[in-house]
């Protein structure tokens, strides 16, 4: 047997080093990851990406100022334009008001940005531990040790109409090589300091109005990192493997990494002092999308049919969100505190910060069961709506090239178990020639809690690197992952508490083309649950670990 | 006494101008405008201008774009927008220790730099990569910009024999001897 050269031996060791599953990774093309920055800014401004973002996506102070400003400079944005907008109305309209239609703007050029990503991952030596789950009679699915993939192609539009009114519409034209199976991201209008004709101090209320990610803590939607935030994902699922006692009748799949169709109020500012945000927004608990509700019975949401009411949510209640946060600038000199960006001995640069917030959004799930037909024989059904809630707090502190941050979330859903006319718990699912629900018991919640601390530190102004550490403690997770056949998750969690630690690195080749890498650690997994032949308990089989290494490289124009 | 010392010194000035000439010419480089100046004349000093020089930083540019400072000018650094700068320059003449940072001011308010190096100082903003502007540091107070034909003109400069540099931005410096005898001319041709 021959000894391997030392190039094998590399290999072999670099496969040891990074093994990998490609499960992330196929998440990681699924879930939506729309991180964007916006060329159509720089062209607009001729100024560099470095001007409101640290790496893009990551917005620096004034990057964030810009933002609130509703896509424009704080203060005398005209000055800095370098393509003026085409007015749609002379200023002096404004006079002739309400006689004539209040004039506006918009950008002088299309602000359209296009960005595109691309993957390459490798995958360690368990890669098709799981093949032995592959139903009999079926081939598995082989994973490469190394695979390239193709990620987003997505456009992305945001710019100001005048009057303080902004606008943002981003859409995966493209994912994963496939034309046109992405989605519409955020899509919104926003008035920007609307408070001012209320009289109200400056940029304490404005209004927004679309799809939007909520106001979270640290966004998903525009985060940097190749891997989403776990707690972001979490849906809250209830026990229901039939082999455990504890069941729960718990299906919600809302997560916060999906975009929400609402209203949004807010105020304040993302660079210093209070900021808040109330929102009030369609339930989205059964994950259908509103396209997809093609009940012939109800309107289309577009007009297509029954009168065009619109139908999308899948409860009648809707979600309430809100979030309050407060950032202390630290800056000892006063003027260089309350300024966008702090003043420094050698440029101005990001205030060294400390940022506390909380949020809560409160909720109810529809359940419903066919029940008991009525004396005439008509069919009826069951209705409850499960309250729930997610309620969370988070840090944010920044110091020179130091930024750490961390959010801890919990979520409860109330639990209404079906039971019959005995009041009897009826097992899950109900069963067509089961006894019949006639009502609701409160049982055991459905909890989840986790979160994420992620630090980063700019070694050079175009080297970051990463660390973060996802952790998501689900006991019904762990519960429904047991199962003896095929069909076993194969990511099911072998404790409560699954976890993820992801060390990384993103290098800005240019302003706008940057290499991303993340190593992805997952402590133990389970790839089959099976009772213990002398106790009965249930024990995993071959637990292994799910680590994936994961490269990309994406670019803005 | 007094008047016909006037006289003496008027006379004595007036023998200067008539031994001084123009350096004329044409530099052929890329758009924008090139600097041509006379380099070190070997022992001799120039005083500095009395007044300081000005460069501003507005809508996000440095203004001007170019600037030609004699060795010892002072140049005032404005902000007239809104938003922060910076103002830096990494080297100058490819020298990094003659790096300086200049740090950060409020709008309206102004710093000076008084350069005693001759050279190129290339002016960056580091909250703004994409500003760029230059001194040129000249060792002379001989020195023209040209104009959009890349024609130049350099006036009263004592008769005698010269180095002459022409700097473009982005093209490399081109020198060339120059003698001065009431007129001289001198063209060039830039690469990149």
């Amino acid at each position: 047997m021959s000894r391997p050269n030392e190039r094998e031996v590399c290999v072999r060791t670099l496969l040891k080093a990074l093994p990998v599953l490609i499960v992330p990774g196929l998440l990681l093309l699924v879930l939506p990851q729309r991180g964007s920055a916006i060329p159509a800014f720089s062209r607009q401004y001729a100024t560099s990406c470095m001007t409101c973002h640290i790496a893009f996506p990551k917005l620096n102070d004034f990057g964030k100022a810009f933002k609130d400003a509703g896509f424009k400079f704080p203060k005398d944005d005209e000055d800095q334009i370098k393509v003026a907008p085409v007015m749609l109305g002379a200023e002096a309209q404004k006079q002739n008001f309400p006689n004539s239609v209040w004039p506006g703007s918009i950008p002088g050029m299309p602000p359209i940005g296009l960005r595109f990503n691309s993957f390459f991952q490798l995958t360690g030596a368990n890669r098709n531990q799981f093949n032995p789950l592959t139903a009999s009679g079926s081939l598995p699915q082989v994973i490469p040790g190394a695979d390239f993939a193709s990620g987003f192609f997505s456009i992305f539009t945001a710019g100001n109409f005048g009057s303080g009114i902004a606008f943002w519409v981003d859409d995966d034209i493209s994912v994963s090589g496939s034309n046109g199976s992405g989605g519409l991201g955020d899509a919104y209008l926003k008035f920007v300091n609307v408070g001012r004709f209320l009289k109200l101090p400056t940029d304490s209320f404005s209004v927004r109005v679309g799809q939007f990610e909520l106001d979270l803590p640290v966004t998903q939607a525009r985060s940097y990192n190749l891997s989403p935030y776990d707690i972001y994902q979490q849906a809250n699922i209830g026990a229901m493997n039939s082999m455990v006692s504890l069941q729960q009748n718990v299906a919600n799949q809302f997560t916060f990494a999906n975009a929400a169709k609402g209203v949004e109020i807010s105020g304040g500012h993302q660079y210093g002092g209070y900021h808040y945000s109330v929102a009030v927004v369609d339930q989205n608990t059964s994950g259908v999308a509103q396209s997809s509700n093609a009940s012939p019975y109800v309107p289309s949401p577009t007009g297509g049919a029954s009168g065009g009411v619109g139908f999308g949510s899948s409860s009648p209640f809707k979600n309430v969100y809100g979030r309050l946060s407060y950032r202390f600038n630290l800056e000892r000199d006063p003027e260089s505190r309350h300024a966008v960006q702090a003043a420094g001995t050698t440029g101005p640069h990001d205030h060294t910060y400390l940022t506390f917030g909380s949020f809560y959004l409160y909720g109810k799930s529809l359940q419903q069961f066919l029940g008991a037909n009525t004396a005439a024989g008509a069919s009826t059904f069951l209705s409850a709506q499960e309250p729930y809630y997610r309620a969370g707090g988070d840090f944010n502190f920044n110091y020179r090239h130091f930024n750490m941050y961390g959010v801890y979330m919990y979520g409860r859903d109330q639990n209404l178990l079906p039971i019959d006319a005995n009041g009897m718990l009826i097992p899950l699912p109900v069963a067509a020639d089961g006894p019949i629900p006639v009502g609701f018991f409160k049982s055991v919640p459905a909890r989840f809690d986790g979160g994420f601390i992620q630090a980063d530190y700019m070694i050079l102004p175009w080297i970051m690197a990463i660390g973060r550490w996802d952790g998501v403690n689900s006991t019904a997770d762990r519960i429904n992952g047991l199962a003896l056949a095929a069909g076993t998750p194969f990511f099911g969690p072998l404790h409560s508490l699954r976890q993820r630690y992801t060390p990384g690195m993103q290098v800005l080749i240019h302003p706008n083309i940057k290499f991303s890498f993340e190593y992805q650690f997952r402590p133990q997994q389970s790839i089959m649950i099976e009772p213990d032949p002398k106790t009965n308990a249930l024990v995993a089989v071959n637990p292994f670990r799910v680590n994936t290494a994961l490269f990309g490289l994406e670019f803005v124009y | 006494m007094s008047r016909l010392l006037n006289i003496a010194l008027s006379l004595a000035a007036l023998g200067a101008v008539l031994t001084a000439g123009d350096i004329t010419g044409k530099v052929a480089a890329g758009k924008g405008a090139s600097v041509v100046y006379v380099e070190a004349v070997g022992g001799k000093t120039f005083p500095a201008p009395a007044a300081p020089l000005q460069m501003d930083q507005k809508s996000l540019l440095f203004q001007p774009h170019l600037l030609v400072a004699p060795v010892g000018a002072t140049v005032e650094f404005l902000n007239s927008d809104k938003v922060q700068h910076n103002i830096f320059w990494p080297a100058i003449n490819g020298n990094k220790k003659l790096g300086h940072n200049m740090g950060t001011w409020p709008t309206g308010e102004k710093r000076a730099f008084k350069f005693e190096t001759p050279g190129i100082v290339p002016l960056l903003c580091n909250v703004h990569p994409e500003m760029s502007g230059y001194i040129i540091v000249t060792p002379t107070p001989y020195y023209a910009e040209t104009d959009a034909s890349g024609s130049f003109k350099i006036s009263n400069v004592p008769d005698g024999a010269y180095t002459v540099t022409a700097w473009h931005e982005g093209y490399k410096n081109q020198s060339k001897p120059v003698t001065v005898a009431g007129q001289a001319t001198v063209e060039f041709s830039l690469a990149k």
